[in-house]
């Protein structure tokens, strides 16, 4: 009855799956795409959407070796408990570090678009306030407050993309395939950078009841991002051609602010998106602080993660503070995504799921799903 | 002694004993109309100060043997009569050993009002938001029980108490389920429509107006600012000042008897609204914006939950001011954490919009026909099926057939 439970609904975690991959990167993502894939970037994007599905599965079958225990408390099975907490400690880092990247990233944008004459500092104090308000309240309240904003955030997104489809231009996305090996080589090396947050489905599974119903909740919300990513490849280079698409720093951005939907009383679309846009990015950061705090209490085998968020918080201030402007913070990103982030995406739960396989740790056959 | 206070004295032949039979009867306000929940459609009992009267009323809503009633007193002073209401085999047994639990907790001299009772017990005093249902409606208190929810009636207040409450219900009037389904839904949309602007109206005018006046069209822009031309305060102050006034017309207007109340109205509207803009002091389009505010505030039906609407009102207010439409968007996430964290008696406070079974998603918003809502809703329930969907019988066996046009019965004869 008293129902205080730490645990989340399958749908709950396909909600955390989309909001907490989909940031404020997405203005950017376009970019990138264009940049590296060309025309077909879209197609790439589809195809590195699968092969993610593939490896968060991988994720679920380590979790769902462990059940009931997550993987901060699991990977101190696996590798000892000193390597263990080192490991956890350096994700929890890690994490910090690309949240930073995103606050960063959303202020440039917000002063950009919103609020050109607010200091950086303000703006972001007041977004990672109320995003330590929501972590305190524990899994629960971060998995609901994701569950109700996302309807919030995409039916608006949405409706505001459909009216300028007449604006599109296909043809850009021509000609499919040419060149397509190279693109891909090119593209590969950027996949953290449209998927980072992947990894947070890591930890989230171990909070679910049975682990096992895990594949279908992540499947659907890792589909729903690739299709998002490649609507929205689609619709950057569709409207502006691949090299015009690379010129611009937020193309989607641009793409919003050329909608003109007559008889409407807002004239500028893209400040509308923007403010709503605030959603994605909290839910990103809270996704991810939580984690944050909930690993760094299992590291100094806390109880409550509560108490971690303020403290951590100013971490996360003080390290959005440091780039000097946006050509540094995107120097930033790439040297983080490139390199950092594979680590800790991919390198880092294949090793981690091998080792258990060869120690022959946990339940070992849960098909029973 | 006893006969002049109002007892019986009865006095039996043989016996050296005397009985005293209690047969004091006192004045009291009889039944009438729930003052504050009025209805078009519906029952227009309201319950009154006795609680004797509100059991009875509630009891003539279930006539069910499994319907319970459990009484305490409460009050060191003045033993006042509480009820504890619920459905043996609907409401879960936890639901109703906490409610028994947090009720024997109180420990005060004197209950005067169910509000004491709504303190002492509510899952999070701190919170601007209600998390127990105060209502007069004895239709209202059966049709919680029959939901599995419990009710706690008490004496000398014609408020009785539904736990748990969440939010989606503060939303819901009673008449809701005696309409037609279609009206029914759509009134429903606008009540949550008009809380969504009772909240964010004037944020997003000062937003708008001082932080991003390009997403507006030209004209609209420029036409705001030949009305805010010679106003001499920022948007803010102006909608600061504006709100003070009306939330000041608004408390007077709620204590005066009704024949001066008039007098406010005209001195509200009339004076302050029209002499204001005349002066320079506000803009039209600022009392525009307040008035629009303060009519959809009074679509939400429920007083003490309009009142969260109101404080959390200015907070926007402030947050707009300070970061426009950016922190508009950051004060209503701190409201949404807010709102995540609240449980009233186990419940989460949002469902079922969080954690939800998509059958709940029946009675929310929208509110579908009685015969679609198969299931008691919110899961609180042990008994989950409410009804047996008997719809399709009504098309198959109608006996009375549509009348054929009289030329074609003519000649069939």
């Amino acid at each position: 009855m008293i129902r205080n439970n730490d645990n989340i609904s399958p749908y709950q975690l396909a909600m955390l799956v989309i909001m907490s991959i989909i940031g404020v990167g997405v203005f950017n993502i376009v970019h990138v795409i264009a940049k590296f894939g060309g025309n077909d970037g879209w197609i790439i994007m589809t195809a590195m959407g699968i092969v993610h599905i593939f490896l968060a599965f991988l994720f679920i079958r380590l979790s769902c070796r462990f059940p009931g225990k997550t993987f901060p408390e699991y990977i101190q099975e696996i590798l000892g408990v000193v390597l263990g907490k080192i490991l956890v400690f350096a994700i929890s880092c890690y994490i910090l570090l690309n949240l930073a990247y995103e606050v960063r990233e959303f202020t440039e944008v917000a002063k950009m678009f919103l609020l050109p004459r607010t200091p950086t500092e303000v703006i972001i104090f007041a977004l990672i306030l109320v995003c330590a308000y929501v972590v305190r309240g524990g899994v629960e309240s971060v998995a609901r407050v994701v569950e109700i904003t996302f309807p919030i955030l995409f039916i608006p997104f949405f409706l505001v993309l459909i009216p300028g489809f007449p604006n599109l231009d296909l043809t850009n996305l021509l000609p499919v395939g040419s060149d397509i090996g190279t693109k891909f080589t090119r593209m590969i090396p950027h996949a953290p950078h449209a998927f980072r947050g992947i990894e947070y489905i890591l930890f989230y599974i171990g909070f679910m009841k049975r682990p096992q119903r895990a594949y279908k909740p992540v499947a659907w919300g890792l589909i729903f991002v690739t299709g998002f990513y490649t609507l929205v490849s689609v619709i950057g280079i569709g409207a502006f051609g691949a090299k015009s698409a690379t010129k611009a720093i937020w193309p989607l951005l641009l793409y919003i602010r050329n909608i003109n939907i007559p008889g409407l009383f807002i004239e500028r679309l893209d400040g509308v998106i923007l403010s709503i846009w605030v959603i994605t990015v909290f839910t990103t950061i809270i996704t991810g602080f939580f984690i944050v705090t909930y690993s760094i209490s299992k590291v100094i085998n806390s109880k409550e993660q509560k108490q971690f968020a303020l403290p951590l918080m100013m971490f996360i201030y003080y390290l959005a503070l440091q780039p000097a402007g946006l050509a540094e913070l995107y120097e930033w990103g790439d040297w983080i995504f490139k390199y950092v982030s594979s680590i800790f995406i991919y390198v880092i739960p294949i090793v981690a799921l091998l080792i258990a396989a060869i120690r022959r740790l946990g339940v070992k056959k849960s098909e029973d799903f | 002694m006893a006969i002049l206070t109002g007892d019986t004295v009865m006095l039996i032949d043989g016996t050296a004993n005397i009985i005293v039979i209690g047969t004091k009867g006192w004045p009291a306000r009889g039944i009438s109309e729930p003052t504050t929940e009025a209805v078009i459609r519906g029952p227009k009992e309201g319950f009154t100060e006795t609680y004797r009267f509100n059991s009875a009323l509630v009891r003539r809503r279930i006539r069910d043997p499994r319907l319970k009633l459990k009484q305490m007193q409460i009050g060191r002073r003045s033993f006042t009569d509480i009820g504890i209401m619920y459905i043996e085999d609907i409401a879960q047994p936890e639901l109703v050993a906490e409610v028994k639990r947090r009720l024997s907790t109180i420990d005060i001299d004197a209950i005067l009002d169910s509000g004491y009772i709504e303190e002492f017990i509510e899952d999070n005093p701190y919170s601007l938001f209600p998390q127990i249902k105060a209502t007069e409606r004895p239709d209202k208190v059966a049709a919680a029980l029959y939901q599995g929810k419990v009710a706690i009636l008490v004496d000398n207040t014609p408020f009785g108490l539904i736990v748990p409450a969440t939010f989606n219900s503060f939303f819901h009037a009673a008449e809701d389920h005696y309409i037609r389904w279609i009206p029914a839904t759509v009134l429903r949309m606008m009540r949550f429509i008009a809380g969504t602007l009772s909240l964010i109206t004037p944020a997003l005018y000062i937003a708008v107006t001082s932080y991003h006046p390009g997403i507006l069209p030209t004209e609209l822009v420029l036409s705001i600012a030949a009305a805010r031309e010679g106003v001499p305060f920022p948007a803010v102050i102006e909608a600061l000042i504006l709100e003070l006034t009306f939330e000041l017309l608004r408390e007077a207007g709620v204590r005066l008897p009704t024949l001066i109340g008039g007098v406010v109205g005209i001195v509200g509207g009339l004076v302050i609204g029209q002499a204001a803009v005349e002066a320079g002091i506000v803009s039209p389009i600022m009392v525009i914006i307040v008035a629009v505010t303060a009519i959809s505030s009074f679509s939400i039906p429920d007083y003490s939950f309009s009142n969260a609407f109101r404080l959390f009102r200015f907070m926007l207010i402030f947050s707009a001011a300070f970061l426009g439409l950016y922190g508009m968007i950051l004060g209503l996430l701190l409201m949404l954490g807010h709102l995540v964290r609240l449980k009233s008696f186990g419940t989460p406070y949002l469902s079922p919009f969080v954690s939800f079974t998509a059958s709940d998603l029946k009675d929310t918003i929208v509110r579908l026909p009685m015969f679609m809502m198969k299931n008691r809703p919110l899961g609180i329930a042990n008994d989950k099926v409410r009804m047996v969907n008997n719809r399709h019988e009504i098309k198959k066996g109608a006996n009375i057939k549509e009348k054929e046009k009289g030329e074609d019965h003519n000649d069939k004869e």
